[in-house]
């Protein structure tokens, strides 16, 4: 889970607290508490959070099969991913779904945050759990689940498409190159929307309210007011849900990997999947390829790192 | 009266909307609760309703072992979070010591790093600790993954707090355990609610290591479970659903009592700038 990283908290200097004179015993307990306080959270952030980033990167330097000692091949995975046609779609295909997905829940999540805020409020409270519950339960029930709706022969939506005459319509939808990445899609957005509505609903209570009074006595309309009050407004809440959408993206994993494990023939392949095939074998008997698969790792870091940043970014420029 | 149009153009849209969000759950439900045998061709409702297919979910998987394998490693790593993230949360809120902002800061720029990116270390990790296929293995990696976020979130709830408050108690001359313990602990109920919460919802519904580290079918955990449940049962539907409902009935019930303190942990994790 990722949140929102507040300016004052990249740029806090110390010096703010209130003084005690230098090596007084008061400040000294302090100094020794913090130390002990924050040990055990460091110690494991240092064994199990920096280690694993360092070696990862390390690794994909270098070609191992899990066995012996890594040999070291410089950028070789690098060069390797742009000539490797499944890593290409990968990319492509992480990319392309995380823009997808973002821009598709935020827009619903905006409109469905706008139309939550007007309703009467006890139809709302219903509104806000029954869109917020696909949230709660694991990607691997979701996915089950939809899967099981998906299924080309007995599933659910090719029953229904039956049941009211539109035969025609019925499809493999998690088998055709064409379909399976809408379907994904589909159940990404019907996971997420819940928190984006939630934190834009939110957003949308903490808009002072004389303002739209003020612009409809100088004659604007809903449209206006949508467009010049409550849009501005949200900007901090739009650039937060964005940056979590497109971290959510790239680190994609559990959905896919259950629903289509990155079929048809690498259709929805992305990083994670193709990483994870990679190290821990789709098939087994075939060689890990740690190595390689450890600069997908990095690539996806990377790729999140730049999320973070952009999120920042968006941020202070809504600051100004 | 303009104002009672939009409410009714706001209910007409999210009442069909809502419907379609919460089709798969009764779906789900129906699909449970049906006949093995009618799942092919019988009516969408089914007209005849049988729970046994629950019953074939809980004693063919091994239902309890793997529920309370998720019940004990859930409830260790929200305490183990709870326990690490409060006390360095409260020493960045707090407590004046040296490189505390480097330190900071350097936990802060790692929070993002996904487990997706960090499976193959964290793999080969456990398995030259020899923890590998260890529900303790399992157990270290959800707490340090999950202890910089939870600290993030209960510095913000300390900073709340005013520093009058802990000087003195200083000045009485508590030690900063102490001082820890009776007088600040108590003032933040909400944020360890929260953290709580999350820190249940998330551990439940994680797949990606508990799927990895640990091959053992007898400490398996739900999520794995159900996974390898949708390859077995293919085609025994009822069960399969049954599965999946079983296993979101914890996650309901927590979600629906502390639906409050979760939001607001949402709202001040979120929106907090």
């Amino acid at each position: 889970m990722a949140t929102a990283l507040s300016r004052e908290d990249v740029v806090r200097r110390s010096g703010e607290r209130t003084p005690y004179r230098f090596g007084s015993p008061l400040r000294r307990s302090q100094r020794i508490a913090g130390f002990l306080f924050i040990a055990p959270t460091f110690v494991l952030f240092l064994g199990f959070v920096l280690w694993p980033i360092l070696y990862t990167a390390y690794l994909s330097l270098t070609s191992w099969g899990g066995f012996g000692a890594p040999r070291f091949v410089q950028f070789d995975n690098y060069s390797r991913m742009l000539h490797d046609p499944v890593a290409r779609r990968a990319l492509i295909v992480t990319l392309v779904l995380t823009g997808v997905t973002t821009a598709i829940l935020t827009f619903l999540g905006l409109v469905t945050a706008v139309l939550v805020n007007v309703i009467w409020s006890k139809v709302g409270v219903v509104v806000r759990t029954i869109l917020f519950v696909p949230g709660i339960v694991s990607f691997v029930v979701s996915a089950v689940l939809w899967k099981l709706i998906y299924d080309p022969n007995i599933g659910t939506l090719n029953r229904l498409l039956g049941a009211i005459g539109l035969d025609s319509l019925q499809h493999p939808w998690l088998a055709d190159h064409k379909t399976v990445l809408p379907a994904i899609v589909v159940v990404t957005v019907w996971g997420g929307l819940g928190f984006n509505m939630l934190i834009y609903f939110a957003g949308l209570q903490s808009i002072d309210p004389n303002l739209y009074e003020a612009a409809a006595m100088d004659g604007a309309n809903t449209v206006q007011q949508f467009r010049h009050i409550t849009v501005p407004s949200l900007r901090i809440v739009t650039g937060l849900i964005v940056s979590l959408g497109l971290l959510n993206g790239f680190k994609a994993f559990d959905v896919i990997f259950v629903m289509t494990g990155g079929g048809p023939n690498h259709g929805s392949e992305v990083l994670g999947t193709y990483l994870y095939s990679l190290a821990f074998g789709s098939t087994s008997g075939s060689i890990p390829q740690l190595g390689y698969a450890s600069a997908f790792s990095v690539v996806t870091m990377v790729l999140c790192t730049l999320a973070v940043i952009a999120q920042l970014w968006l941020t202070r420029r809504a600051d100004r | 009266m303009n104002r009672w149009l939009g409410k009714s153009f706001a209910t007409f849209v999210l009442l069909p909307f809502c419907l379609l969000m919460a089709f798969p759950f009764v779906w789900m439900l129906l699909t449970s609760l049906r006949e093995q045998n009618t799942i092919f061709n019988g009516p969408i409702i089914p007209r005849k309703i049988t729970g046994t297919a629950y019953k074939e979910a809980w004693t063919s998987i091994q239902f309890p072992l793997h529920f309370w394998n998720s019940v004990w490693i859930t409830s260790v790593t929200v305490i183990g979070v709870l326990v690490f993230a409060t006390l360095s949360g409260y020493a960045f809120a707090k407590l004046d010591f040296p490189f505390r902002n480097t330190l900071f800061v350097l936990l802060l720029t790692t929070l993002m790093m996904p487990s997706t990116a960090l499976i193959i270390p964290l793999y080969l990790e456990l398995k030259s600790l020899g923890l590998l296929d260890s529900q303790g293995g399992l157990l270290v990696l959800y707490i340090s993954g999950s202890a910089p976020f939870a600290m993030f979130l209960m510095r913000a709830f300390f900073q709340t707090l005013p520093d009058e408050l802990i000087e003195a108690a200083r000045v009485d001359g508590g030690s900063e355990l102490t001082i820890f313990r009776r007088v600040i602990l108590p003032l933040t109920r909400p944020g360890i609610a929260t953290v709580v919460i999350f820190q249940f919802l998330s551990t439940w519904n994680e797949f990606l290591i508990a799927n990895t580290v640990l091959r053992n079918t007898d400490e398996l955990p739900l999520q794995p479970v159900l996974f390898t449940l949708m390859g077995q049962y293919s085609t025994n539907w009822p069960a399969l659903t049954a599965g999946l409902t079983l296993s979101v009935v914890p996650v309901v019930i927590v979600y629906v009592r502390m639906q409050r303190q979760f939001v607001a942990g949402m709202m001040l994790g979120a929106v907090k700038n």
